[in-house]
């Protein structure tokens, strides 16, 4: 065990590898289906695989805005009904900025850089009054007046009020009109990024003092270590990837509807992490993919109902996948792992002397 | 010896781990039983497990013959198994008089025991109508223990009693207790090695999950040894 | 002595109301007294609707721990339930024979264990079998419903759309209710199927749980009481159908009115029995995943909806008891109402509406009193009570916690079921109302102590007067002062604006006005 190099550290994640290495053959191998050849596919050539690009882009940003989720919630237990918020801050600062400011593009990710941490520290300074229950409640008030301040008829010259932001004018070379394979390859690498950030912050002290206070807060105080600071380390970092998920979602939609500042926008987070499973970072991406295809499959092919199947799903889900995906494959993995075993003792003899003591 | 109570080979996880790992208990019928044992040995998840609250994956529970284990909690305290948690448990919100009506199994229980219960705990009667919130640590464990005797429960499980309370308390307690104990079976989880010396007939040790010794306490008090090695300082 | 320790202990709170009252005073001079009256009343209303989905999504959230987020959907279903019983009493009635002959089956649970104990199944074949009779049951009872005759509204049709008959309802005419088409219809054949789904769904699902409850029963006559009885009612139902349908759409509408309520709130109770039982139950031990399951039902709940009813929006007409608006109206007096049957009345020289600002208070006020009376006094409540504290204590006392966590769910189902009923008449019936009035009540617990009782009353009038306030002074505008401005709120603002008063208040107090420290 010792003598593991850190590169061997990814080993676990094969499967997290395997899916990024799918992810950048998907463009060109879909352009293949559509008789286009991978040069084609380079040069934006190819529709079939322009729109499934498109669709693994809205999932790149759907997988960033869970994991930010999973980050407070799955890690650290800070159960925040205002999520949507730092997401909506994101994609209106940044279409506002480019498009009534004339920001760059550089200078537009400063402002959310610092907006994020403004956001976070709002959310942080209501944490040492209320906990649980009450902290997301509070949380879904504060998100709650961002919404209406962004339906508000007041500002609709730069927010467009409950029409949605929109007239956002892209930077030529990320624009998802004509360089759209760019924009696909930033998106997953910002996401590959953001992952192994994620990865490596779990995996430090803060991350698991953050898994500590989500275990036992009492617990963790008396360890020493003051949890509010790492609360808040953690809520910064969620804010600002969830900050960039919104920029991303402003770049690439041509309209940024409202909805993304409700209720509703923290929900689809939380049912990303719960198909996922909660506290499992592979978790939050499974889930993203899930659910965006769920979703978009249902509403091409049943149409109206779908959220009637989409909620059943759900029930199904809960029933028979009791904590997520990823959950429950680690679970029902140590079963598997445990019959292999079972299976190699037959043939092997070995085993007795282990057993015997 | 007729045993109302016996405990076989339990096994019990709580979540992943496993807490008990081969308890056997057997409480004769008529006496105190005191369950001994470090802190964190298992004692309290023992009378967990009889009760059902933390249900045991492997082994036998018999109470007056029948087996219970697998039972549901609710069921197996209706067969007269009253318990007495280590925090008391006493319900905030309503009076001393709910509280106790609320241990009825049938009507007119509370009716018939309420002489028996304040001849125990005569403190109890004047504080009838104060509710839960109110009350003193001893004034919990002695409604605890009343509320345990409101039904009519042939077998008292009872947690840790003189945790927390003055001397003077843990006497009077100890005297309930002795006078109770004429009415029904006890096994009482005491880390107090004086109090429980003084009350039980009997002793199980339950060491890191499992019972390594049981006995009279008659010969237990003499084996300074015992005492040492798996209590600790006596 | 006592009252100033009251005091001092209670100061923050005691601050917080005063400035409330405060504001309220303020508010209340800004208007002529007659839209003071008003408001005042329209408040009472609205919170009284609240009042009634929080009240049982407290109760349930307080014993249970769950946070059922398909409270407002139920509310929403129990609304449209009532239209149905209201508006086309002949399709509960078509629905009786079916749903009781469905349910017959169940009602031999004890027989159907103790059958499974003694048919002994290999260890495989026992997993498998359930299974594969469950489909065969869905399948016969699939074919049976499909084909069975139930007069019904349609959708599609816009003349026979929920929206043209509540419509022609309003204007007091006598809706066509078309006999049943009976042909290609066998009754005994479909009786014959629906018995014996269910015969064999019950047992398919008693062999499944047969496993974990190993007890001898003895069976008498007694068991097969409740089959036999449900399947002569379901008979007789089939039996004398147009005479019920008939004798239902000849009753007076306050008497239909009341058996709506009382249908919508029965049904409440069934709804919410059966989730617990069978969805909630299983997972006591995974909270989190409660909230999916329940989001989830509540979106299916919608789309049920929508598919039955409709996506339009309509409105349940008021009984005639609410409806009058001939000679003598607007009355002037509660006496006056009595005897002209006016749907509205003169308050201080406001125009009130009968149904909606005075009776919807009443039964809320009177819904308040039933469910405080059965927590203090009743052993039930008792039961909960000390539940809500500590479950496994009340357990150990040999208390069937399961039936009580049944029970309180069931009857929190059917207080929002009630609530739904009677806002139908007032506010409409929408696809969407349910989600609104889930909003209002989670504020409202918010702000009074999210299992506290008392405090789900006094958050649910707090949200119900300051939505109403505000929206008045939208019409009126507030002028502020040292200012030629007239402010106007704007629409968004009356919900912002008491997620802004929840804000505040969990700001100050965290367990909200009357919750209880941990």
């Amino acid at each position: 065990m010792a003598n593991h190099k850190p590169f061997f550290a990814l080993k676990p994640d094969r499967g997290m590898l395997i899916a990024l290495l799918v992810f950048i053959l998907l463009p060109f191998v879909i352009g293949l289906f559509d008789g286009a050849s991978p040069a084609q596919v380079w040069m934006n050539g190819s529709g079939q695989s322009k729109f499934i690009q498109g669709l693994a882009i809205e999932i790149f940003i759907l997988a960033l805005y869970a994991l930010s989720y999973d980050l407070i919630f799955g890690f650290t237990g800070l159960l925040s009904f205002g999520h949507s918020m730092f997401f909506a801050v994101g994609a209106y600062l940044t279409g506002i900025l480019l498009k009534n400011f004339g920001f760059s593009l550089a200078a537009t990710f400063g402002m959310i850089f610092v907006a994020s941490i403004l956001q976070a520290l709002l959310f942080g300074m209501v944490l040492p009054r209320v906990k649980g229950i009450t902290f997301a409640l509070v949380t879904l008030g504060m998100a709650s007046v961002f919404h209406v301040l962004v339906l508000s008829t007041e500002l609709g010259k730069f927010t467009g009020s409950d029409v949605g932001l929109q007239g956002v004018v892209v930077p030529d070379f990320i624009s998802p009109a004509t360089e759209r394979l760019r924009l696909y390859f930033i998106t997953l690498t910002i996401l590959v990024v953001v992952f192994m950030l994620y990865k490596r912050f779990v995996n430090s002290t803060t991350g698991r003092v953050c898994t500590a206070i989500r275990e036992n807060e009492g617990r963790a105080l008396m360890l020493g270590y003051n949890t509010f600071y790492f609360k808040l380390a953690a809520l910064m970092l969620s804010s600002l990837t969830a900050a960039l998920a919104g920029m991303m979602h402003s770049i690439y939609q041509p309209i940024v509807s409202p909805n993304v500042a409700g209720l509703g926008f923290t929900v689809t987070a939380l049912l990303i992490i719960l198909i996922g499973g909660v506290g499992t970072l592979n978790g939050a991406i499974i889930g993203a993919v899930a659910y965006r295809l769920l979703d978009y499959g249902l509403r091409r092919y049943i149409g109206e109902s779908a959220s009637f199947i989409n909620g059943a799903v759900y029930v199904l889900i809960v029933l028979f996948l009791p904590f997520g995906i990823v959950g429950t494959w680690r679970m029902k993995s140590l079963q598997i792992n445990q019959g292999w075993k079972r299976l190699l003792g037959m043939f092997t003899n070995s085993q007795d002397k282990s057993d015997g003591a | 010896m007729d045993y109302i109570l016996d405990v076989q080979d339990i096994h019990t996880f709580i979540g992943q781990y496993h807490i008990l790992q081969g308890v056997s208990v057997r409480v004769p019928r008529g006496s105190i039983t005191a369950l001994l044992g470090r802190n964190g040995a298992g004692k309290t998840t023992t009378l967990k497990s009889i009760l059902g609250l933390t249900p045991p994956r492997q082994g036998k529970i018999m109470f007056e013959g029948n087996e219970i284990q697998g039972m549901l909690s609710f069921n197996i305290a209706s067969l007269g198994i009253g318990f007495v948690p280590e925090n008391r448990s006493i319900f905030r919100d309503l009076s001393v008089e709910e509280n106790l009506k609320i241990a009825e199994r049938k009507k007119g229980d509370y009716a018939g025991k309420k002489g028996f219960i304040f001849t125990l705990f005569p403190d109890l009667k004047r504080l009838i109508n104060l509710s839960g919130i109110n009350l003193s640590g001893g004034q919990q464990q002695m409604l605890a223990i009343a509320r345990a005797l409101v039904a009519d429960n042939c077998l008292l499980l009872i947690d840790e009693p003189s945790e927390g309370l003055a001397p003077v308390l843990i006497e009077q307690l100890m005297k309930a207790i002795q006078q109770l104990s004429a009415y029904s079976t006890v096994v009482l989880v005491e880390q107090n090695f004086l109090v429980a010396s003084q009350l039980a007939e009997y002793y199980v040790i339950i060491e890191e999950g499992r019972s390594v010794k049981e006995g009279k306490m008659k010969d237990l008090t003499n084996d300074k040894a015992t005492i040492q090695h798996y209590l600790g300082a006596a | 002595m006592k009252l100033s320790a009251y005091f001092r202990k209670n100061l923050t709170l005691i601050i917080v109301l005063a400035v409330l009252s405060g504001l309220f005073i303020a508010a209340a001079n800004g208007m002529e007294s007659k839209d003071f009256v008003i408001t005042l009343l329209r408040g009472l209303s609205v919170g009284s609707l609240t009042f009634l989905v929080a009240s049982g999504f407290s109760l349930i959230f307080g014993l249970l721990d769950v946070l059922n987020l398909a409270h407002g959907t139920l509310f929403m279903i129990g609304a449209y339930i009532g239209w149905t019983v209201y508006v086309r009493p002949d399709t509960l009635v078509d629905l009786l024979t079916p749903l009781a002959l469905l349910l017959s089956g169940f009602m031999l649970g004890d027989v159907w264990i103790a059958l499974s104990n003694r048919i002994l199944f290999g260890k495989r074949l026992k997993r498998i079998l359930p299974w594969v009779g469950i489909f065969i049951s869905a399948l016969i009872l699939f074919s049976v419903l499909k084909q069975y005759p139930i007069a019904i509204w349609k959708v599609a049709n816009y003349a026979q759309s929920p929206v043209s008959i509540s419509y022609l309802a309003s204007q007091g005419q006598n809706i066509l209710m078309p006999p049943v088409d009976m042909a290609g219809f066998s009754p005994l054949l479909g009786f014959a199927g629906l018995i014996a789904g269910s015969l064999l769904l019950a047992f398919c699902l008693a062999v499944m749980k047969a496993g974990k409850q190993a007890a001898t029963i003895c069976i008498t006559w007694r068991n097969f009481s409740g089959f036999v009885v449900l399947l002569l009612a379901g008979i007789l139902f089939f039996v004398f159908n147009n005479a019920l349908t008939d004798f239902l759409a000849n009753l007076n509408s306050n008497w239909l009115f009341l058996v709506a309520v009382l249908v919508a709130v029965a049904s409440g109770i069934g709804l919410g029995a059966l989730m617990e039982t069978t969805l909630i139950r299983p997972l006591y031990i995974r909270p989190i995943y409660q909230l999916m399951l329940t989001l989830g039902l509540s979106a299916i709940g919608i789309e049920v909806v929508r598919a039955i009813w409709g996506r339009p929006e309509f409105t349940m007409p008021r009984p005639e008891l609410f409806a009058g608006t001939g000679e003598g109206c607007p009355a002037t007096s509660l006496a006056d109402w009595w005897q002209y049957h006016c749907s509205t009345m003169l308050v201080m020289d406001g125009r009130i509406r009968v149904f909606n600002e005075i009776l919807i208070p009443v039964i809320g006020i009177i819904v308040l009193v039933a469910v405080w009376m059965l927590l203090q006094r009743s052993r039930l409540g008792m039961v909960i009570r000390a539940g809500v504290q500590d479950r496994e204590m009340v357990e150990a006392l040999g208390i069937n916690v399961r039936r009580v966590f049944t029970l309180v769910f069931a009857l929190g189902v059917g207080l929002a079921a009630l609530g739904g009923v009677l806002a139908a008449p007032s506010i409409g019936l929408s696809n969407l109302m349910g989600e609104s009035f889930l909003l209002n009540a989670l504020i409202a617990l918010a702000i009074g102590g999210l299992t506290s009782y008392p405090g789900a009353a006094l958050g649910s009038l707090l949200v119900g007067l300051l939505q109403q306030f505000i929206i008045k002074y939208g019409q009126i505008g507030i002028p502020i002062p040292f200012m030629d401005v007239i402010f106007k709120p704007s629409p968004p603002i009356v919900p912002a604006s008491t997620i802004l008063l929840m804000v505040i208040i969990l700001l100050i107090l965290p367990n909200g006005l009357l919750g209880k420290k941990e």
